[in-house]
């Protein structure tokens, strides 16, 4: 064996032994260069200004809602910080992506995860100021319309619930990721190969890992789905306000 | 788990203008995006952790430890965008050849790389300043402030208050699940865990109900106003925070010309 190829396959051991990283994937503080942090925070703002006056009418008909948005987002704060017990050892976070969808609706959850992110930013840190937007766009924007349009796709083709749980968790969880990737394709192209050589690698590494833990989420989100249902149908039913779509 | 907040509270920087630490810490996190250069994200990194660990008091073993949280995600980003592929080895400085095309890192790429690198925990050191050393309660009122939507505000400062109640809540009952070997397999950790936030989304239902019942009991009716402390408003902090980041410019505009680019 060469050095070249002892040290390459070091490298290897190296990234495949590294611990998993304790929280779900944000991008980081300073990692963008500040042409993307301000492209992706432009993009996010119509999801946020519906999101605000969505919410703004439904707590106007109905003020006891607002104590139930809060508590759905401290919900999904502290879902995130529970571990998913893994296959392979290490353990994962859920994202709450799909759950949150599901049961608040993409348009409560765009302003419901841009506050959790900036949360976890700032109390966790994890994610980050500057990246704040492009983290809300793939986690509290295309995750939950991901999550939602799955959803109401398996339900319209008369599909079971739990198939429509599982699906929606697990591809809002991914699609997360694979919009993760797309982000730091689009801010760092790789020299040789430009945009498309860089989504693969950065495909490989985030959203290729993640299968497993999209597939580990769904599951638990449809064992917390079916429990929801059994015990507190009433609660589900007054959820509908928020997201006027779901039938349960 | 939380004792970012914590040591927020406890810092000697409690008492200066919220407003004033949220100008310096963008302004300076800003910079350092901006200038993009190993030396001045170095220096900013020195400089927050200056003004975090001897002006504000934070343990500098805490702030070194939080350094180390988000490197797995840098080391394995930063990695990403140095290996590169390519079908002519003689881009790179270094390269294995494996499934049919040549692995490597050019020179670029390092350099890229590494500036990446210390550009990332130069950021990320502006962010724990303002974190070790403003209490969230203090931020909102700042944002309030600057006008932010007070829907926002109001939902932000709820939240807050939440995630404490229903962290211990679900630490309890976590707690209770694996001192009955509720963790012990994979298959019952999945059914505990289920069991686990199904009960806690319960919990915060009935919790914001309750919450609901209280406040309008009190006389609620739609908004909830609470005093702010006072602080100690300075010009000379705001004078800093401009004259710092102004020399810290100015050294990114002449230090290329200095190294000759490299840094």
């Amino acid at each position: 064996m060469s050095k070249k190829y002892q040290l390459g396959l070091g490298l290897v051991l190296m990234i495949l032994l590294m611990p998993q990283a304790a929280f779900a994937m944000h991008i980081m503080e300073g990692f963008l260069p500040p042409v993307w942090c301000i492209s992706w925070g432009v993009l996010v703002i119509p999801f946020l200004v519906m999101g605000v006056f969505s919410i703004q009418k439904t707590v106007k008909q109905n003020p006891k809602l607002k104590m139930l948005l809060a508590m759905a987002g401290a919900f999904a704060f502290v879902l995130s910080a529970l571990k998913i017990p893994s296959v392979t050892g290490s353990c994962s976070h859920p994202t709450g992506v799909g759950l949150g969808a599901i049961l608040f609706g993409p348009t409560a959850m765009s302003v419901l995860g841009i506050i959790v992110l900036l949360f976890q930013a700032l109390l966790l840190a994890h994610g980050g100021l500057t990246t704040l937007g492009a983290n809300t766009f793939s986690m509290a924007v295309v995750g939950p319309l991901v999550s939602f349009g799955v959803y109401k796709l398996v339900k319209r083709m008369k599909g079971p619930q739990w198939l429509a749980v599982f699906l929606a968790a697990a591809l809002g969880d991914l699609l997360t990721y694979v919009t993760t990737s797309v982000q730091l394709a689009l801010a760092f192209p790789a020299e040789t190969g430009g945009f498309a050589a860089s989504l693969v690698k950065f495909m490989g590494i985030f959203a290729v890992t993640q299968i497993p833990l999209a597939i580990s989420e769904g599951l638990l989100t449809v064992l917390i789905f079916n429990a929801l249902l059994a015990y507190s149908s009433n609660e589900l039913k007054d959820l509908r306000i928020l997201s006027e779509e779901v039938r349960i | 788990m939380i004792n970012i907040d914590n040591y927020a509270y406890l810092s000697k920087l409690k008492k200066t203008d919220p407003m004033q630490k949220l100008l310096f810490a963008l302004l300076t996190l800003g910079v350092c995006l901006w200038a993009n250069s190993i030396a001045i994200s170095v220096l900013v990194l020195f400089i927050m952790g200056w003004v975090t660990v001897c002006r504000g008091g934070t343990p500098p073993a805490l702030f070194m430890k939080l350094l180390l949280v988000p490197m797995s995600f840098l080391v394995i980003g930063v990695l990403t965008i140095a290996v590169n592929a390519s079908d002519n080895p003689g881009v790179f400085i270094f390269s294995v050849y494996a499934a049919g095309t040549h692995i490597g890192v050019s020179l670029a790429g390092i350099h890229n790389a590494v500036r990446l690198f210390f550009k990332a925990l130069g950021a990320v050191s502006c962010l724990y300043y303002l974190s070790l050393s403003t209490p969230m309660v203090d931020l909102l009122g700042a944002l309030r402030r600057l006008k932010v939507p007070k829907l926002l505000v109001e939902l932000m400062g709820l939240i807050y208050r939440f995630i404490f109640v229903l962290l211990e809540t679900a630490d309890t009952m976590h707690t209770a699940q694996d001192s009955r070997l509720g963790y012990s397999s994979l298959s019952s950790g999945y059914r505990s865990l289920g069991a686990l936030a199904s009960t806690l989304f319960i919990r915060a239902y009935k919790r914001s109900d309750e919450l609901y019942t209280a406040l309008e009991a009190r006389g609620y009716d739609g908004e909830l106003n609470v005093l702010e402390e006072p602080f100690n408003v300075r010009w000379t902090g705001y004078a800093a925070a401009v004259l710092v980041n102004l020399a810290l410019i100015l050294a990114a505009l002449l230090m290329p010309q200095l190294t000759g680019g490299l840094l």
